[in-house]
């Protein structure tokens, strides 16, 4: 089979690095919904995505664009009908429920528009969740607190999530995502429950991971958000249609610093 | 994921919903409480059904008549009188050391009494004097008549503890005489001469009490020997109605049962087993009957108890169906963050099974109250109230199973949900 490898693509957007082979690569993807008998979705009809480790990429595009079905798909939450789909090297298309659940326990760092914490357990255990089902027990504890400290909340360890205000809980939803050090983050409208100071502290945290040399890939629809990204794919009728880099991204850090969306 | 880890997750669910889970256990707990309980009760009884039967003795090998029959007609009520007292004495000499003891008795139907100013009414009964051995019943005071006191039809007796205090009250009985007298004649309404016949016997001692069999009280009759009994109480010279014999040991009985049917056979000249004119009866087949009766009854109310455990297994399954539907986005967060389907499909197991352990362990200490209880109550005194560990050891073990069965369609229901839809679903 010869499929003609656009990994080779001039451009590498973000932080520069080592790595020949890009983190994701879709070729192909297609993805069809059935609604009833009759009617069928191409939600996805074709996408070639490559993304290499340390970029930082926005996903946008209208209801209906097949945004959300790619991000179930980057983040192994669904599998594609067609295409071939690699994460890190490995071939996910064709994997198990068991073998992509694993997957994503290693590769894949979830934040979520809605935070989706577990309201039972309090800010440590909450981020503990991922080597709860994979990994060592011993180091657990101290690894779930290195990465509190990471995103600023080593004073609410104990805090139950309903006791945060949304940011924090977006926060300590960012710190579960780096707890089993994945090859990327996926964020869903990270911002999208958030106000504008609250997001400007996510968009932060985001920023200075990706500086650190973590992926990071997020869809949202507002191009205030994408901004501060450094490259946007804009899809729409279940393709890519454009893909271009942000020469100048917005710093959020800025943002807090010069006050915009109020001081905590 | 570490089975530590779905302990502690199943764990705090429950506690996190402790009405609820206290009311789910509540099923459980009542189900195995009543096995608890109804098993107890009925293990209870079944042991003092053989309790009695043994305080008439234990290895009693019983001989009777045949009930007459001629071809197939049977006579209503009508026995051949065909046991003697020879019968009984050739057994003795024929069997020797190989049986413990026997002896034959004579009813001689109801008497009245008069002694020391008293009047009372009771069972006569002749026996021989092996009796006390025979019937594990030792003497209060005074001594059984002897082999003797049968041979020359002495006039004496030993009375129960009851017709004891009746007649004679605190005083000491033995030594004392009693009249025994029927009344005949008279033909009503004062026409007639009334004769009496009186008999008197000297009281050689009294029996111990022994309280009632099958409410019958046992502790109320005059035991006179079996040839008076004959010779001046009934007329019926020689025959007896039972030959009882004592064997050895239990497992003597099978053995002892056959040397007894043989030594009768052949003192009757029968030679075919199947047409003989007595019947054998062995006490442990009396007692194995039995146990089979008490044994049903014993399953009856373990039954019972199970469709109330059945019952509150099904509770069980509602409310972790009402779980699952309740935690499906905490499913799909944990699915997201990489739990496969036995990691949720455990959890939810655990959970459920985490909730029939306790409610059975709850449900034996409420099985094991119950029986408390039911002991106080009068009318179950002298019930000896039974929970083997067997017992404990099933129903939790029952319980635990119930947790498995009624847990698993929830637990599937939950591992096999889809992350997407678990995660969109509000």
């Amino acid at each position: 089979m010869t499929v003609v490898d656009r990994a080779a693509a001039p451009y590498r957007y973000g932080a520069p690095t080592a790595a020949t082979r890009p983190v994701v690569r879709l070729r192909g993807i297609t993805k069809t919904y059935r609604i009833g008998k009759e009617i069928e979705v191409h939600a996805l009809a074709g996408v070639d995505l490559d993304i290499h480790a340390g970029e930082f990429v926005a996903i946008m595009g209208p209801s209906g664009s097949g945004k959300s079905t790619l991000m179930n798909v980057l983040g192994c939450l669904d599998v594609p009908d067609a295409g071939t789909y690699e994460l890190a090297g490995e071939n996910v298309g064709k994997m198990s429920d068991d073998q992509l659940a694993a997957i994503r326990n290693k590769h894949i760092g979830f934040v979520f528009q809605t935070f989706n914490l577990l309201s039972r357990l309090n800010a440590v255990e909450n981020v503990e969740l991922p080597l709860v089902y994979g990994g060592d027990r011993h180091d657990r504890r101290a690894r779930a607190l290195a990465a509190l400290g990471q995103v600023g909340l080593a004073d609410r360890v104990k805090h139950r999530p309903s006791e945060l205000s949304g940011g924090q809980q977006q926060r300590v939803a960012i710190a579960r995502a780096l707890l089993n050090d994945p090859s990327m983050i996926l964020a869903d409208e990270p911002t999208g429950n958030l106000d504008s100071h609250s997001s400007a502290e996510i968009l932060a945290i985001l920023q200075r991971l990706n500086e650190l040399g973590k992926t990071v890939v997020m869809v949202t629809h507002e191009p205030d958000v994408a901004a501060h990204c450094r490259r946007i794919v804009r899809m729409r009728d279940g393709i890519v249609s454009h893909d271009d880099p942000v020469l100048e991204p917005l710093r959020a850090q800025d943002e807090i610093v010069s006050g915009i969306g109020g001081a905590e | 994921m570490k089975l530590y880890d779905s302990f502690r997750s199943a764990l705090q669910s429950l506690v996190v919903n402790k009405l609820r889970s206290a009311l789910t256990m509540l099923g459980v707990i009542i189900g195995v409480a009543s096995v608890i309980a109804m098993v107890a009760v009925g293990n209870g009884a079944s042991q003092q059904v053989q309790n009695t039967i043994l305080s008439l003795g234990s290895n009693l090998i019983t001989v009777s008549p045949a009930n007459l029959s001629d071809q197939g007609l049977r006579g209503a009520g009508a026995q051949s009188q065909n046991l003697t007292l020879d019968d009984m004495r050739a057994i003795q000499t024929q069997l020797g050391s190989s049986i413990a003891a026997s002896e034959a008795e004579q009813g001689a139907g109801r008497w009245q009494v008069t002694a020391a100013g008293q009047n009372w009414n009771t069972n006569v009964n002749g026996v021989t004097e092996d009796y006390p051995i025979v019937r594990d019943w030792p003497l209060q005071s005074g001594d059984f008549f002897s082999g003797s006191d049968v041979t020359v039809n002495a006039q004496v007796a030993v009375i129960g503890s009851t017709t004891a205090t009746s007649l004679f009250g605190e005083a000491d009985a033995v030594g004392q005489t009693l009249q025994l007298r029927q009344v005949f004649g008279g033909g009503g309404q004062g026409q007639g001469q009334q004769r009496a016949r009186i008999v008197n016997f000297k009281v050689v001692g009294v029996l111990e009490p022994k309280g009632s069999t099958f409410g019958f009280g046992r502790d109320d009759q005059i035991l006179v020997p079996v040839t008076t009994a004959q010779r001046v109480l009934t007329g019926r010279l020689n025959v007896v109605n039972t030959i009882v014999v004592k064997a050895t040991s239990s497992d003597a009985m099978t053995d002892t049962t056959a040397d007894v049917t043989n030594v009768l056979l052949q003192r009757h000249n029968i030679s075919d087993p199947a047409v003989a004119d007595f019947t054998v009866t062995n006490q442990n087949d009396t007692l194995a009957a039995l146990g089979a009766v008490t044994g049903t009854f014993t399953l009856l109310l373990g039954a019972i108890g199970g469709i109330s455990l059945l019952v509150g297994g099904i509770g069980i399954m509602n409310i972790m169906l009402v779980s699952v539907n309740e935690r499906t986005r905490e499913i799909g967060i944990r699915k997201a963050v990489g739990a496969r389907r036995q990691d949720i499909m455990v959890q939810f197991l655990i959970e459920s099974m985490a909730l029939t352990g306790i409610g059975g362990i709850l449900g034996i200490l409420l099985g094991w109250s119950i029986t408390l209880v039911v002991a106080l109550i009068p009318q179950a005194s002298g019930l000896v109230l039974v929970i083997t560990t067997g017992t404990v050891i099933i129903a939790v073990g029952v319980s635990v199973a119930i947790g498995v069965v009624f847990g698993l369609y929830p637990a599937m229901r939950a591992a096999r949900l889809h992350p997407i839809q678990a995660l969109r679903y509000e």
